[in-house]
């Protein structure tokens, strides 16, 4: 005679709606929780496909015998699916397994047992399996490995190794990347720096020219200045020559050959001696050459000079056209 | 999935020391290989128990439910991990037979009207009661 209280999961069945929806819901859980408690995203999926089931009672109890791996509720589960879920209607909740075993990549190797316990508990046959898990996963179903054996380990360890050499070579090369966009960055800094110290010293030797040419400007004005000054003098100076040739004209008579004379003629690039026709002849070539206006065109500070020499040139003739 | 130790005739909760002896006498060169790389190692250990775990749960499952031979349990798994079948009734039955213990009681309880016999039991104690006070009394 059974005695004892209904457990749990008991007492879930007798509530619910629908005893193989519940029983099928505490199986997923089981799939999901063998590799290891359930977590949170886990138990959000479970609880997105319990409001497809018509269970009508909370998920919470179901978890909680799933991460204890409740024995007789699985077994009682496992019975309920047997009886009310075999053949074709087995299809649906053996997607859903399949599905819910591979959320994290590949299924571990416990819930490819739980998997094929589930296959042959609802009579779905190997390949009717393997149809379904390459629709569901994407690839071939292939037989899970056997921890019991040294190949599995070896080929971990060999797997692990080469993670490691693959973490540790991206590590490298995002390191050399790192140097690689520093050095290009030192580069570009310098190349800034240089710039900035070419755009500066530019700016120095423009600031030099400025100044230059503001001396120079100064410079010719003075020196216009002083030749204006000179010129007056020298006016003042003929002016009052003049006045005193023309009262000396016929006192006293410079002598044609005495030194200003020979000054003259040598400016106008004559011999001592030379005929007045001769000095005309010497002053219109000269004066042509050296007329300012003829340097017009190349600056002020030529134009100057020119008329410098053009004045002395003129000087020269005018003083032997009245010594003569 | 084989069932090491079982095959090298330890409990499952065998000490380090007794797990290296075994494998010392063990007389098969593969097995013992592989026991030395699986059960030689702290973190391989526990992996595979825990694995070993859920694959004797199933196969009591399987012993169970009638599923010794399916398809999806062969070779060295349903060799090392299938289990005769036991006495134990299946766990539906159990429920059923509970229901229907629960279902008896309660319409017994309702056929011979429970709570006017409870009454009449509580009547008769207090007066079997009051008799023997007054007996005791006088």
């Amino acid at each position: 005679m059974p005695s004892g209280r209904f457990n749990p999961f008991e007492t879930l069945l007798l509530t619910s709606r629908s005893q193989a929806d519940t029983a099928g819901l505490m199986l997923l859980a089981w799939v999901m929780a063998c590799s290891g408690p359930l977590d949170a995203a886990q138990r959000k999926r479970l609880t997105e496909l319990a409001r497809e089931c018509r269970h009508g009672h909370e998920i919470e109890p179901i978890f909680a015998l799933a991460d204890r791996q409740d024995f007789d509720a699985i077994q009682l589960a496992a019975e309920v699916m047997q009886k009310d879920r075999g053949g074709e209607q087995a299809y649906p909740f053996m997607r859903q397994a399949i599905a819910l075993s591979i959320t994290s990549g590949e299924p571990s190797i416990t819930q490819h047992h739980v998997l094929r316990f589930l296959a042959d508990l609802l009579g779905v046959i190997p390949s009717s399996f393997a149809t379904l898990y390459a629709e569901q996963a994407g690839k071939p179903y292939a037989v899970p490995d056997d921890p019991s054996r040294r190949d599995y380990w070896l080929a971990r360890e060999h797997e692990r190794q080469q993670q490691e050499a693959r973490q540790q070579e991206q590590a490298a090369r995002r390191r050399a990347q790192e140097a690689q966009a520093r050095q290009k960055e030192e580069i570009r800094r310098e190349r800034e720096r240089r710039e900035q110290q070419a755009r500066e010293r530019d700016r120095q030797r423009q600031e030099r020219a400025r100044h230059e040419k503001t001396q120079q400007e100064k410079a010719r004005q003075e020196r216009a200045r002083e030749e204006r000054r000179r010129e007056q003098a020298r006016q003042e100076r003929w002016h009052q020559e003049r006045g005193s040739a023309g009262q000396n004209r016929h006192r006293e008579r410079p002598p044609t050959n005495d030194a200003r004379a020979h000054r003259a003629l040598a400016v106008l690039g004559l011999p001592p001696g030379a005929s007045r026709g001769e000095i005309r002849k010497a002053y219109r070539r000269l004066a042509q050459t050296h007329h300012p206006d003829r340097f017009f065109a190349e600056g002020e500070a030529r134009m100057a000079a020119a008329s410098q020499r053009f004045q002395r040139v003129k000087n020269a003739y005018d003083y032997l056209m009245r010594a003569s | 999935m084989r069932d090491l130790y079982q095959r090298l005739e330890l409990q499952g909760d065998a000490s380090d020391h007794d797990i290296q002896r075994a494998i010392e006498a063990c007389d098969h060169s593969a097995l013992k290989a592989d026991a030395r790389v699986v059960l030689g190692n702290a973190d391989r250990r526990e992996e595979y128990d825990a694995l070993l775990g859920t694959v004797r749960d199933i196969g009591l499952l399987r012993a169970r439910l009638g599923l010794t031979h399916g398809p999806f349990w062969q070779d060295s798994t349903a060799n090392d991990f299938s289990l005769p079948p036991d006495n134990t009734g299946a766990r539906h039955d159990l429920l059923i037979a509970r229901v229907e213990r629960a279902v008896s009681l309660h319409n017994r309880w309702r056929r011979w009207r429970a709570p006017w016999l409870f009454a009449a039991l509580l009547l008769g104690a207090a007066a079997i009661g009051a008799a023997l006070c007054h007996l005791w009394l006088s």
